[in-house]
């Protein structure tokens, strides 16, 4: 469903990474994990065509590096879901707006908006907050919205840069144990983090090493 | 449709959340369209106003006196059937005796003892037609008719009329394009603002899978709004201006201000055309 092939992406500090290659395969579980600057963002950035590899090419399903038009990233970000160490919601929408405007950007299937919704705020347990601004709530809450943002138009992979970053540790364990649910429903997590306690939580997992710029192993 | 709705309301949001910014171009936007829609009227009934004096451009038409009747004939016909003249006067040499003494009380027979008055036509002008340019056309065309021996009219008073007319039309046009200009910008400059100030909202949507157009509708919407909103306030302010005038102030100013439909839709079309092209000019530069 992923792979890359040789890649390699450098930033003039010669932070990035260099000559990687693997695959992840539908419905895998994967944790990247590595020191800070080890290149774990870049390898998630590279993902969801943020970035673009200067050797080498990524593919997500049928869309490749080298081919993408700048027309079809929009379609590549409705199949690839994305959690942040600072969940990037909508300062001035509430938790509905929040969710709901996802299902708008990504002119997915527009009706019963509401009822879509609803029940994806109540399967992740924010639907009584539904009226609340984000900074209202806690940051495991927060990072539910976003999470409920992100499924809500059924991505294929979910992609979660140190999604417990700014959690603690009860809010982070739950977290966990939601991608787990989400992940057994089929859709395939990549999650970078340097929190190893976590990642035993997950019974089956692939691991992704990275050190210095460069891929140390996968498992 | 339901996405278009959703991005109307976006829109309007996005206008409501930029408060003083999009108020501030509001304002001054109503009264920059003030300003222009009481320059078009002023502009309008000062150079009607003289195209009015019927009379000024009024041309006559001396004929030889050798002309005969058939010649005369014709030569009545060619002008009546001219699109740009209104009534074709004929004064034969015996009206024009009759006109003689009428104005200066002699008989021109017992002066000369002949009548020395040739044949003439009088023409007056369709509206359309009464300003110098026209007449100079008419003149022109008329040159090469065998008949006519003289052509006269008012020539320093259509010159004058001229100067007086293109200096109007000068100001009104230059103050039309700056003000316009000054509209554009400061819509452009308000939406730059939100756009700069939602510019991580802007990144999450690109990261949610927004289009772009989905991401720069609500900014387009915003500023075709200002102009929206702004010409309708000013057209609103035209009419009780215009209302005022003619129903309490006219004693003091007799002066009728005379508005159709046409003029205030045209005041919003024009309004929010130029929010329109306000905000695409702060899109290309922001969120290429
Ligand atoms: N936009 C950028 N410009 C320059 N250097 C960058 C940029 N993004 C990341 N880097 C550098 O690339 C290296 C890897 O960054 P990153 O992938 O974010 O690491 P990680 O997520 O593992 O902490 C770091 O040294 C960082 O400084
Ligand atoms: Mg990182």
């Amino acid at each position: 469903m992923i792979s890359f092939n040789n890649v390699s992406c450098t930033f003039s500090n010669k932070g990035g990474i260099k000559n990687t290659n693997f695959i992840i395969n539908e419905g895998d579980f994967v944790f990247i994990t590595g020191h800070s600057g080890a290149g774990k963002t870049t390898i998630l950035r590279l993902i969801y065509m943020d970035l673009f590899p200067e050797i080498g090419e990524v593919t997500i399903r049928n869309y490749s590096s080298k081919k993408i038009k700048q027309k079809e990233i929009p379609h590549l970000r409705r199949k690839v879901g994305m959690l942040f160490q600072d969940f990037r919601l909508f300062p001035d929408r509430n938790v509905y707006q929040n969710v709901a405007i996802s299902l708008y950007a990504a002119h997915y299937d527009l009706h019963d908006v509401k009822n879509k919704t609803f029940n994806m705020l109540e399967q992740l347990g924010i639907k009584n907050k539904w009226h609340h601004k984000p900074n209202e709530l806690s940051g495991g809450e927060q990072q539910r919205v976003a999470l409920a943002r992100a499924l809500i138009i059924n991505p294929m992979v979910l992609l979660a840069d140190e999604p417990t970053g700014n959690l603690d540790p009860k809010a982070s364990i739950e977290l966990l144990n939601l991608l787990y649910e989400i992940n057994q429903n089929g859709t395939a997590v990549i999650m970078a983090t340097h929190d190893y306690s976590l990642i035993k939580r997950i019974p089956e997992y692939r691991l992704l090493q990275v050190s210095d710029s460069k891929m140390v192993s996968i498992t | 449709m339901i996405v278009i709705t959703f991005l109307i309301k976006e829109g309007f949001k996005s206008l409501i959340r930029s408060k003083y910014a999009g108020a501030f171009a509001i304002l001054v936007i109503w009264i920059a369209l003030i300003i222009v829609g009481l320059g078009f009227i002023t502009a309008r009934d000062a150079l009607v106003t003289v195209n009015d004096i019927k009379t000024q451009f009024d041309i006559d038409i001396f004929l030889k006196k050798t002309s005969t009747p058939l010649e005369i004939k014709d030569l009545a016909t060619t002008l009546t059937r001219m699109r740009e003249i209104e009534e074709v006067e004929f004064i034969s040499i015996d009206k024009a005796a009759n006109i003689f003494e009428e104005e200066f009380g002699e008989d021109i027979f017992e002066i000369l003892d002949y009548n020395p008055l040739p044949p003439s036509f009088t023409i007056s002008l369709n509206r359309l037609y009464r300003n110098p340019t026209s007449v100079e056309s008419i003149i022109s065309k008329l040159r090469n008719e065998e008949i006519i021996d003289e052509i006269k009219y008012r020539k320093k008073f259509l010159l004058l009329l001229e100067k007086y007319q293109q200096t109007v039309l000068i100001v009104i046009v230059f103050i039309f394009l700056f003000l316009t200009l000054m509209s554009v910008l400061l819509i452009s400059h308000s939406i730059k603002m939100t756009i700069f100030s939602r510019r991580e909202i802007i990144n999450t949507l690109k990261l949610i899978g927004a289009t772009n157009n989905f991401i720069r509708s609500p900014f387009i919407i915003e500023g075709l709004l200002q102009g929206f909103i702004a010409s309708c306030l000013a057209s609103i302010t035209i009419f009780l201006i215009s209302y005022i005038q003619n129903n309490y102030l006219q004693p003091i100013f007799n002066y009728q201000i005379i508005i159709g439909y046409s003029y205030y839709i045209s005041m919003i079309i024009f309004g929010s055309f130029m929010g329109f092209i306000g905000s695409i000019k702060a899109i290309r530069r922001f969120l290429a």
